[in-house]
């Protein structure tokens, strides 16, 4: 067995407690967990689907843009977030499991330590909702 | 590999006739290796005892903290060893982006709070970060993981030839999380306790007072019971004692921890508390067969 990092630990343990979809990417780009909420979002719940490698995550659910052209893996907001350290922010479509369109804004972080990058999370929220439950 | 706890307290001293028996000292654990070298986990005020108990002189000790509360570090300033210029010291612990150990350590070991300073003690000191990997002291493999606790902290892993002992003093695993359900990966701590020979693991409030502490970074029995299960621990010690419980309530822990263990069928006598001033050798041998 070997252990994630306490970073990711404490983040999926906070991320199951939101409302907030939310997703969970490794050192690796790796999906490690996306909470309840985003799994009503997607039509899937996390436990249905497992961990998802950084080549097959993005295709999942599209995104798209607001042409309904797929966007390029580099440019998702968590790809950017785990490679390159920094925030990113975008809007866009993704496609749930029934086929389903949504149109979300995505807000992606890494988790620094000090051993470095272990991850980034991603929350999202519906466009134009005030919260991120869409109430 | 033998273990000797000289402080089993948690979060401050408590000295006096209530807690003679499970001891009012703070954290700490000397731990003999198969060669005679000696490690010392954390630095409570457990280890002025631990300091005056060295019949002989090490040339080298290591103190592996596990975080920098108080109550892990406020025996340093009274460690015997310290004061010796033959003695050379080297401190592990946490990494932090905000200053180095040393300097972490240096604002308890200076003035208000301190009559010494660090750059004035005799011995040879020198702090290092714990490395994410494993590394050796002496024969023994040691591992460092941080865990869940308020601020940078560490569980670690000893294993010296067939012995292994685990410490994890302060702990809260269950912290948002459902510790009998997640997949063990996910489980702060459990990779360093995975099938240990002696698990030394925070058992500081009973079922009822752990939900006036959630988030304060400590196990609540039930939370303990999980993780030593889920870890497969050979023995199990529950560590760090609430100030405010009396001898006669580790007792009355003690007994419920010892049923429940069994209920859910643990070994008899595999899991109990820690008491000050008690010796463990390892690896724990198995219990005689009832005749």
């Amino acid at each position: 067995m070997t252990q994630k990092p306490l970073e990711l630990i404490l983040a999926r343990n906070l991320m199951s407690a939101l409302s907030t979809p939310a997703f969970l990417v490794d050192e690796g780009g790796v999906l490690v967990f996306y909470n309840e909420a985003a799994g009503a979002l997607l039509g899937k719940r996390f436990e249905e689907l497992g961990t998802v490698g950084p080549d097959q995550w993005g295709s999942l659910f599209g995104p798209f843009d607001e042409r309904g052209e797929p966007i390029p893996y580099d440019e998702l907001p968590l790809v950017v977030a785990v490679r390159n350290g920094r925030p990113a922010h975008a809007d866009f479509e993704i496609s749930s499991a029934d086929g389903v369109r949504h149109r979300v804004e995505a807000s992606a972080f890494p988790i620094l330590t000090a051993h470095g990058s272990q991850g980034a999370i991603a929350v999202f929220w519906p466009a134009g909702s005030s919260n991120g439950t869409g109430a | 590999m033998k273990v000797k706890l000289w402080g089993t307290r948690g979060s401050i001293p408590s000295p006096g006739p209530e807690t003679i028996r499970y001891g009012g000292n703070t954290s700490c654990v000397g731990v003999t290796l198969s060669d005679g070298s000696m490690l010392a986990l954390d630095a409570g005020t457990g280890i002025r005892s631990l300091g005056l108990a060295l019949a002989t002189e090490p040339a080298r000790l290591h103190i592996l903290l596990t975080h920098l509360h108080l109550d892990h570090i406020q025996g340093l300033v009274f460690f015997a060893p310290a004061f010796r210029a033959q003695t050379e010291i080297v401190i592990w612990g946490p990494a932090s982006p905000e200053a180095s150990l040393r300097d972490r350590i240096a604002r308890y070991i200076s003035a208000p709070l301190s009559p010494v300073e660090v750059r004035e003690l005799p011995c040879d000191v020198s702090f290092r970060h714990c490395p994410e990997a494993e590394w050796e002291i002496g024969p023994a493999r040691i591992r460092a993981a941080s865990v869940a606790h308020r601020g940078p902290t560490l569980g670690y892993r000893i294993d010296d030839g067939p012995s292994s002992l685990a410490y994890i003093p302060d702990h809260e695993p269950a912290l948002g999380a459902d510790l009998d359900a997640l997949d063990e990966e996910w489980i702060s701590g459990l990779g360093l306790a995975r099938d240990a020979s002696l698990l030394i693991h925070d058992g500081q409030y009973t079922d009822a007072e752990y939900p006036d502490h959630i988030g304060w970074g400590h196990a609540s029995l039930s939370h303990a019971i999980s993780f030593a299960r889920r870890a497969g621990a050979h023995r199990t010690l529950l560590f760090h004692h609430d100030p405010m419980h009396s001898d006669e309530q580790l007792d009355a822990l003690g007994e419920e921890a010892g049923r429940r263990w069994r209920e859910l069928g643990g070994e008899p006598g595999a899991i109990g508390l820690a008491v000050e001033r008690s010796e463990h050798e390892l690896p724990v041998r198995a219990p005689a067969a009832a005749s």
